[in-house]
């Protein structure tokens, strides 16, 4: 109860600041912005606060528990993303002077409607991104209270649409960079506190996993999401109010907002789509993706994709321009690398914890919440309470930061790059987007975290990667080379993923090719824009254009206060 | 009369990127560079693209290469340091100082390359 209350009370302070945004908060850190050039360690400070979100702050902790140490390959994929940003992008694309990939297609290569195709693909990588961060914050909302799954969907839905709409708290780089110290501090105090108070068994446990057969203790399993469950033998399981039923064996269907208290030593029952935590394939190093095998491809695909997608993510991209030149973006790039370094040190404490203290929860098929379960599992006292809160607090800045920032960039490519209109437009398309987000996020509770958070990335590795990293480091680049790759990029991801939602089930390495099918939609959409741009002609001004990008600033000699 | 400062509006970096955006929505002009900034933009961008090669390759070689070992040496598993798996160590900590490392030797190398 007392966590429900901190949740709200975050989230009221955020719609405060939202309101009052336009006074007080943003003039003030702003004037300092805007009089003090930022400097590279600030700004990378808010960049990583804006990039880590409820996906990292929780799903990667999840994954580990559901899928194994693999799962650390996530974070790893993330923070080379800003490698790869560093090396190919930081500088040329603030040097270009355009603000996001739209203004960037345009400044590059002259062609309106390959800014609209960008725009149209910033709406889906904004929606791939969001849907995810909607889910976790849903999940996390229902394990502190007693609210359905759906209610905390639209409650998060609400709050991120209502702090933009009026105002959004947003904008202030301090706002961002003090952010993330805080997510840092709420993420690694509860982690060592963990650590500290489990006691040298559970430590042992943690680091010599076994297999999860059966259960040690009487055990009820909250279950968030309807889950088709596979029992070698009967089961008596009791409900909370005390009427008991006789489960399998075979498969049961179980539905969702459903408790059961499994007796002690009953054997655990195996999940469709999951290993079973501390089994053989979870504690190899690599990834294990839903079972399909093939631990070596399923580690590329997924690093692939995450590597190469940051660099299209479009609120990332927004936050290099507070930078003053292209030499401090490029700074940026490299500052960020090394803190996101440090907030990933610790997803993996939370998920060898959880695999021992609360494997269960990978039975109601929903591991997500595994961070904010801990606390309450070693200290039963007023320390897990405030463990939990200070956990929970922090998911759901982490949820705020990333969510705010990427509703402001959809509603933007609609209203500026789409339709274009005014302020008062902007602000309906906020909340119809938000709405419509929502409404995505409200089926997509059982899908399989680490699927929903790569496939974002995977569509910007597929259509934004190729086009940046042409159009900066390639003359020959033509309009005509950039839509196509951008198209069969786009088409031939989302034609993965409506294959992995909707069509017949997979096995082995073809099923990893559908869900993570990275490896082969970026070199298609390279070899695509390449192709086509050679058979045409790039126009006379096309090396001009490519090489300003690549020219720096005269050194400044103009005082810092401009 | 006197001297009155000019009125200023003040707004967060996203709001005047928004505004920007809205406002330079203009005809698109021919980029045209001066002789000799071309001469030093064409001489960076050689440069520069060699550096950037170089880093590419080394960090693909250390992203991808990390699991081959994996693969190749399942026995890393067993190896305890600290009584924590030696393959666990490798993918939980390893990665984030070698990207770290790679991330600042690659901004040392652009900026020296720039330098006048």
């Amino acid at each position: 109860m007392a966590t429900l209350v901190s949740v709200a009370a975050v989230m009221v302070v955020t719609l405060l600041i939202g309101l009052h945004g336009v006074a007080a908060m943003r003039t003030t850190s702003d004037f300092l912005v805007a009089s003090r050039r930022v400097s590279p360690l600030l700004n990378s400070a808010a960049v990583s606060g804006e990039y880590l979100s409820a996906a990292s702050f929780l799903g990667v902790a999840g994954l580990v528990v559901r899928d194994g140490i693999g799962a650390l390959w996530y974070p790893v994929g993330f923070t080379a993303g800003y490698i790869a940003m560093l090396i190919l992008v930081a500088a040329p694309m603030r040097r270009s002077g355009a603000l996001t990939v739209p203004d960037f297609a345009e400044a590059r290569l002259a062609s309106p409607g390959l800014r609209r195709l960008s725009a149209a693909v910033v709406l889906v990588i904004g929606a791939l991104y969001l849907v995810p961060q909607l889910r976790t914050a849903g999940l996390v909302l229902s394990t502190v209270s007693d609210l359905p799954y759906w209610v905390g969907v639209v409650i998060a839905g609400v709050v991120v649409s209502a702090t933009l709409a009026l105002g959004g708290m947003r904008a202030a780089t301090y706002v961002q960079a003090f952010q993330f110290l805080v997510k840092l501090l709420l993420f690694i105090v509860p982690a060592v506190w963990l650590v500290v108070v489990v006691g040298p068994q559970v430590r042992h446990a943690a680091v010599h996993p076994v297999e999860f057969t059966r259960f040690p203790a009487e055990t009820a399993v909250e279950f968030q999401v309807g889950v088709t469950l596979t029992l070698s033998e009967e089961v008596t399981v009791r409900s909370p109010d005390g009427t008991e039923a006789v489960l399998g064996p075979g498969e049961v269907p179980v539905a969702a907002e459903q408790t059961l208290v499994f007796p002690e030593g009953a054997p655990v029952p195996e999940v469709a789509g999951g290993g079973v935590p501390g089994g053989e394939r979870w504690h190899r190093p690599l990834l294990n993706l839903s079972d399909y095998g093939y631990p070596l491809l399923a580690t590329l695909a997924v690093l692939t994709a995450t590597a190469l997608g940051t660099m299209g993510l479009p609120h990332v991209l927004m936050r290099f321009h507070t930078s003053p030149d292209g030499r401090s973006a490029r700074r940026t790039a490299a500052f960020t690398v090394a803190l996101l370094g440090v907030f990933y040190l610790f997803p993996g404490v939370y998920g060898v914890l959880g695999r021992v203290l609360v494997p269960e929860l990978y039975l109601s098929g929903v591991t997500d919440t595994v961070v904010v379960a801990l606390p309450s599992q070693v200290s039963g006292d007023w320390v897990g309470v405030l463990m939990t809160t200070l956990l929970a607090v922090g998911a759901f800045a982490a949820f705020l930061a990333t969510s705010v920032g990427l509703l402001l960039v959809i509603s933007g490519a609609i209203s500026y790059d789409l339709l274009p209109g005014g302020l008062r437009r902007l602000r309906i398309t906020v909340l119809l987007a938000a709405a419509a987000l929502v409404l995505l996020a409200l089926p997509s509770a059982p899908l399989a975290a680490g699927m929903l958070v790569t496939w974002g990335f995977t569509v910007a590795a597929s259509t934004f990667c190729p086009l940046l990293v042409l159009g900066i480091w390639w003359p020959r680049l033509t309009k005509a080379g950039a839509v196509s790759g951008v198209l069969a990029g786009l088409s031939s991801t989302l034609g993965a993923i409506a294959a992995a939602l909707f069509g017949p089930p997979l096995e082995g390495w073809q099923a990893i090719l559908i869900t993570q099918p990275a490896p082969w939609t970026v070199p298609l959409a390279f070899a695509t824009m390449v192709v086509v741009s050679l058979r045409g002609q790039a126009p006379p001004w096309s090396r001009t254009a490519m090489l300003r990008l690549h020219l720096d600033e005269p050194p400044r000699s103009d005082p810092p206060n401009r | 009369m006197p001297h009155r400062p000019k009125r200023v509006a003040v707004t967060s970096p996203q709001t005047r990127l928004a505004h920007l955006r809205g406002r330079a929505r203009g005809r698109w002009r021919v980029p045209r560079l001066d002789p000799d900034d071309a001469e030093r933009a064409a001489v960076l961008y050689r440069k520069q693209r060699g550096q950037g090669l170089l880093a590419l390759v080394a960090g693909m070689a250390a992203l991808a290469g990390l699991p081959l070992v994996f693969a190749a040496w399942p026995a890393l598993d067993e190896v305890r340091l600290w009584s924590i798996p030696l393959s666990w160590l490798m993918l939980a900590v390893l990665p984030y100082p070698t990207l770290a490392a790679l991330a600042f030797w690659q901004l040392h190398r652009a900026e020296r390359i720039e330098r006048r």
